[in-house]
């Protein structure tokens, strides 16, 4: 290994301009004569828009436009399209009305843009916003999603605001595994909604060209590309040609930069109507109305065992709420990413789910880091702890019990896992958490008043979000392939450009770390290029953990085409068989000789043309490849958490946290494992913290930081994380990706570890004090210590 | 958001000069806390602006006020419907009613329902009693000195 | 409009703003040092922490005026040229970062910890001080790590 290769904890190249200053958000962004946009937004959950008067707005100088949904429709700009087919269980289409950039007659959550102020600067936007009067006729809102199918209608077109009935699987192999069984676990589960928070604002900065008749827009994107084709193929604001996106630093995503929002739209669109670059930022209370909220599922979960506990079965049956409109990607979500994951690591033979996903007037939900497999994991992983306790196993033993053995293998529920080896990632996390001296700690506990508990997850997910012909079959509207191309200078440095973006995973590290192991050049004469659709053709963008496993991969596939002509070039330039030519270490040599020519010759070489054939070597060194893997990757791991809780307030303590996971080839570990620790933060924030609430017309009451509970530094421990490898067999590389494995893995633990030490499984995420303290009011251990 | 909130005052004058204030847009629109404008349209209606400050929101308040279920000298319904612009609305209203004190005073008891949408309802959410009952006390305080300008001097 | 004049990163500054100018909108719009960073409206999330006078304050709830003639050091004035202050080093060789908008903030909070507390202070003191910063990538884990690891270098 390499002191900068595959596997080597090398620092980040791209933490000097953060550390510095240095970086260059798009927030930080000043054009020349730049004007500043402010969106009304209704105040209101569910109403008309009986008329919008804007013309006190308008008088006031150094205003340049109020714009509304009627001068979007007027240029047949819109509507904002979901990107994935769904078909329920009798073969309908998904129900999925249009979703206006802004509103066209109606709202349908607190936060829906009505109309945009455009002037010179954001104050007197602001102020001009307020002389803009909208008259609102308001309607009954629906909020709560059990009783929403039979509430008034979001959209006339979705009847029983429904958009889809989706099942998943044999419900009567499925029924009759239940009708065998010697034990029956059931769990009412909610999955609660969640708001991503990335603590950069979304924010856009749009420029038109009348010269060039060409847009720029920079916008806080984790794909530049698929905001291009969106905003092209579906918006109708430009061709793709004649509109460039790019992402310059984004601070963070967790997926809810992945959408085209109505924000970016119409500063594109408006930029050429106002002449003027536009610039928008949203505060964090839009942040808050406005970004994809996620999560968001009512679930009843059901699982059948044999007398020594052997799965049978699995069913569940979920409400979705998917808000006022259908998401980008939204549809996916609590469908293909959720119940295909519903096998967890067990060998089950039966599963059956059924989907049902509802409009609400609340925020649109999408995909949020994990996006489903959290849902997913949480179901099994608390039918599992719960299962294990109603029959008296040890959870660790009754999982173990029930893994997958042998490899390859095909669940009930599409996926086939390629490799893993649960037994290893458990017996490695039970050592690291001391499993054995659980015992005397819990009686330690006691000694001090605390209830200590202990609660384990074991995740599977499947990511790389790639296959396109096997997310094709599913409803996806795109390919997921991803794309790089190597350029090699002439003076043997090399360029990188990828359809990844990174907004905090490391890529301009870890991708050159890739380069210089296969390419055994400096670090330093290594550099990333991404997120600019002028420069890099076209890509999918960072989510679902792909950027690893698909976007290294196309880097993999390239590089080996360089080598190839390196080799042909070498063959000339040393007068050798071109099968003769071997590359190691940065040189080409002849095998069985000391002839060699170093990379810098031969980049040089290759420029230069003067020492090979034209007809048969072009000059120049730069490949292609666009990658499309043949399978999903498998990331599992095991996650063991321990809590003590204090029995008179419910407050919980997270004493140890023990994360282990097998992502298959790691190429940075230190990275890796900041990739874990966030993601687990994330879950702990989900079960005990976080929860977006709505009040009864629809007001979200967690609009700020003030009452929206994120996860600070004393409410996390320390924690100790381990690997397992057993290598991905379906990319070049081997690498599984591991971006959303601690968010997927963690909620699960926290809250089989809390109900393990209140003894009462009567506890929802998230799992705040006074719900512990609640929760423990009922339970047996405490009516057992009265 | 919705609240409700309930109170009692005891008033120096009797129940028709009270009666009468309350139907005067003069006091009405002296006695609404940060009132700026309150201009008779119908005998039961007017328009109204009013700057309202809870927490960290303030905003203007355009909107009309009604009077309704009026039953001379006892009681009515008073109600309003702000749009204070980018800060969200507020509606909502009281019911209003009197009854002789002993001392010769009355004794006015109102019951407010209220609902605020959009930013005060996001961020200044917990502060929404807090404020409505200091603008309920205000009002009072304020309708009071009119009843009895020689307290206020004294 | 007021001049408003103090001392930013060494230099003598001075700009004619609105009276209602917060101290973020100075330095970043005025003065475009953009490391200075805004990530919430609330004063909760310290994406904005700068040093007034020595001592962190969030920027987002200064007032610019309120900053007449004082000396203020913004995340772009903390190395000393070339060389990286040790807390940014810190962060730097720890993974105290990903995204790197809440860092800044971070780097400035954690340098006035240090000043607080001693180039000893432990985990659980700097978990409790980060109570007004808030970071959504790392966990928080190797943030606390670097803080440790910068407030030793700091003392040596």
């Amino acid at each position: 290994m390499s002191d900068n290769g595959i596997g080597a904890r090398v620092t980040r190249v791209e933490d000097k301009r953060f550390i510095t200053g240095g970086g260059h958000y798009t927030d930080d962004l000043n054009r020349a004569g730049q004007t500043y946009a402010y969106f009304l937004r209704s105040p209101h959950a569910h109403a008309n828009v009986k008329g919008i008067d804007a013309s006190g707005a308008l008088a006031m100088a150094g205003v340049h436009a109020v714009l509304t949904g009627d001068d979007l429709a007027a240029d047949e700009i819109g509507p904002l399209p979901c990107g994935w087919m769904i078909h329920s269980k009798d073969g309908s289409p998904m129900v999925t009305p249009g979703h206006p950039v802004l509103a066209q007659g109606k709202v349908r959550y607190v936060g829906d843009p009505v109309a945009v102020v455009i002037a010179d600067t954001l104050g007197l936007a602001k102020e001009a916003a307020e002389a803009v009067s909208v008259d609102y006729e308001e309607l009954a809102p629906v909020i709560d999603l059990e009783s929403a199918k039979t509430a008034a209608l979001v959209h006339d077109e979705a009847a029983a605001n429904t958009a889809f009935e989706w099942e998943l699987g044999d419900k009567a192999a499925t029924q009759a595994a239940f009708d065998s069984a010697h034990h029956v676990t059931t769990l009412e589960l909610s999955n609660n909604r969640l708001v991503p928070n990335a603590i950069e604002p979304r924010a856009a900065v749009a420029e038109y060209d009348a010269g060039l008749d060409r847009y720029t827009l920079w916008t806080t994107s984790q794909n530049p590309h698929v905001a291009r084709l969106v905003m092209s193929a579906f918006l109708n604001i430009a061709p793709e040609h004649k509109l460039r996106v790019i992402a310059p630093d984004v601070g963070g995503g967790f997926g809810s930069k992945i959408y085209v929002y109505p924000e970016e739209t119409v500063c594109v669109w408006a930029s050429r109507k106002v002449k003027r670059p536009i610039r928008w930022t949203a505060d964090r209370t839009e942040s808050f109305l406005t970004d994809a909220h996620a999560r968001d599922h009512v679930t009843t979960a059901e699982m059948a065992l044999d007398e020594k506990g052997k799965i049978l079965g699995l069913r569940v049956k979920t409400l979705a709420n998917v808000g006022g409109y259908m998401n980008l990607f939204a549809s996916s979500v609590p469908t293909y990413l959720y119940a295909t994951l519903l096998s967890g690591q067990y060998n089950i033979q039966n599963i059956y789910a059924e989907v049902d996903a509802i409009y609400t007037t609340t925020t649109p939900v999408d995909a949020y880091r994990g996006a489903g497999r959290p849902e997913a994991t949480f179901v099994v992983e608390r039918l599992m702890e719960v299962s294990a306790r109603e029959m008296g196993i040890d959870p660790a033993t009754l999982r173990k019990r029930n893994f997958i053995k042998s490899f390859p293998h095909q669940t009930p529920v599409i996926m086939a896992y390629d490799a893993g080896d649960f037994d290893a990632v458990i017996n490695k996390a039970l050592e690291i958490a001391d499993y054995k001296g659980f015992g005397k700690r819990k009686r330690e506990s006691a000694k001090k008043g605390k209830l200590r508990g202990i609660g384990f997850s074991n995740y599977i997910e499947a990511c790389g979000i790639a296959p396109s012909q096997a997310v094709g079959s599913l409803g996806a509207g795109v390919g997921l392939w991803e794309s790089a191309e190597v350029r090699v200078n002439p003076v043997g440095t090399v360029e990188i450009l990828t359809g990844a973006h990174t907004h905090g995973q490391g890529h301009e590290t870890t991708f050159a770390q890739l380069v210089v192991d296969r390419l055994g050049i400096p670090f330093e004469n290594v550099s990333i290029v991404h997120g600019d659709t002028d420069k890099v053709q076209f890509g999918m963008g960072t989510y679902g953990s792909r950027s690893g496993p698909v976007g290294m991969s196309a880097i993999s596939k390239a590089l080996d085409k360089v080598i190839d002509k390196g080799k042909k070039i070498a063959a000339h330039l040393l007068e050798a068989a071109e099968a003769d030519i071997e590359f190691a270490d940065g040189n080409f040599t002849v095998s069985g000789t000391d002839k060699a020519i170093d990379w810098t010759s031969l980049a040089l070489g290759a420029y230069v043309a003067h020492g090979f054939p034209p007809q048969e070597i072009e000059p120049g060194l730069k490949e292609t490849s666009f990658y499309d893997p043949t399978n999903f990757t498998f990331p599992s791991g095991c996650h063991i958490c321990e809590v003590e809780v204090d029995p008179d307030t419910g407050v919980t303590d997270i004493i140890s946290w023990t994360a282990v996971d097998d992502f298959g080839v790691v190429i940075n570990p230190m990275i890796v494992e900041g990739q874990v620790h966030g993601g687990i933060a994330q879950g702990v924030g989900q079960a005990m913290l976080e929860c977006a609430h709505y009040d009864e017309d629809g007001q979200l009451l967690t609009g700020s930081y003030m009452d929206y509970t994120m996860p600070r530094a004393d409410n996390l421990p320390s924690f100790k994380i381990g690997t397992t490898v057993t290598e991905c067999p379906s990319n070049p590389i081997g690498m599984k990706g591991c971006g959303e494995a601690g968010a997927i893995g963690s909620p699960p633990a926290l809250i089989n570890a809390i109900t393990d030490a209140i003894g009462s499984e009567d506890l929802a995420m998230p799992a705040t004090s006074e719900s512990v303290w609640q929760a423990l009011q009922t339970s047996a251990l405490k009516q057992a210590a009265e | 958001m919705a609240m409700k909130m309930s109170g009692e005052y005891t008033l120096p004058a009797d129940r028709q000069t009270v009666w009468e204030a309350l139907n005067d847009a003069d006091v009405l629109s002296a006695s609404i806390p940060g009132c700026e404008a309150f201009e008779k349209v119908s005998d039961t209606e007017f328009a109204a602006t009013a700057v309202s400050r809870i927490g960290p929101v303030k905003a203007r308040f355009k909107g009309n006020v009604t009077l309704s279920d009026i039953d001379p000298p006892n009681s009515y319904r008073i109600s309003g419907e702000g749009q204070g612009g980018v800060a969200g609305f507020a509606k909502g209203g009281a019911t209003v009613s009197l009854a002789d004190a002993e001392d010769g005073g009355t004794i006015l008891t109102y019951e407010v329902d209220a609902q605020v949408g959009g930013k005060i309802a996001q961020i200044g959410q917990r502060l929404v009693n807090g404020a409505a009952k200091k603008t309920a006390d205000q009002f009072f305080q304020n309708f009071r000195k009119h009843l009895s300008p020689e307290e206020d001097a004294a | 409009m007021p001049t408003v004049s103090m001392t930013v990163n060494g230099q003598a500054v001075s700009a004619d703003v609105d009276a209602r100018t917060l101290l973020v909108e100075y330095v970043r719009e005025h003065l475009r040092l953009t490391g200075t960073h805004v990530g919430c409206d609330t004063s909760q999330c310290g994406a904005c922490v700068v040093h007034l006078n020595g001592r962190a304050v969030k920027s987002c709830t200064t007032l610019a005026a309120q900053c007449e003639g004082a000396e203020v050091t913004t995340i772009e004035g903390l190395a000393n040229g070339d060389d990286l202050h040790p807390m940014q080093e810190a962060f730097r060789e720890n993974h105290g970062l990903q995204c790197g908008f809440c860092t800044p903030g971070m780097i400035m909070a954690a340098v006035d910890i240090v000043n607080r507390h001693g180039n000893d202070v432990d985990e659980q003191t700097i978990r409790e001080e980060l109570e007004g910063n808030l970071c959504r990538c790392t966990g928080y884990h190797n943030i606390v790590k670097s803080i440790s690891a910068g407030a030793e270098s700091m003392g040596s």
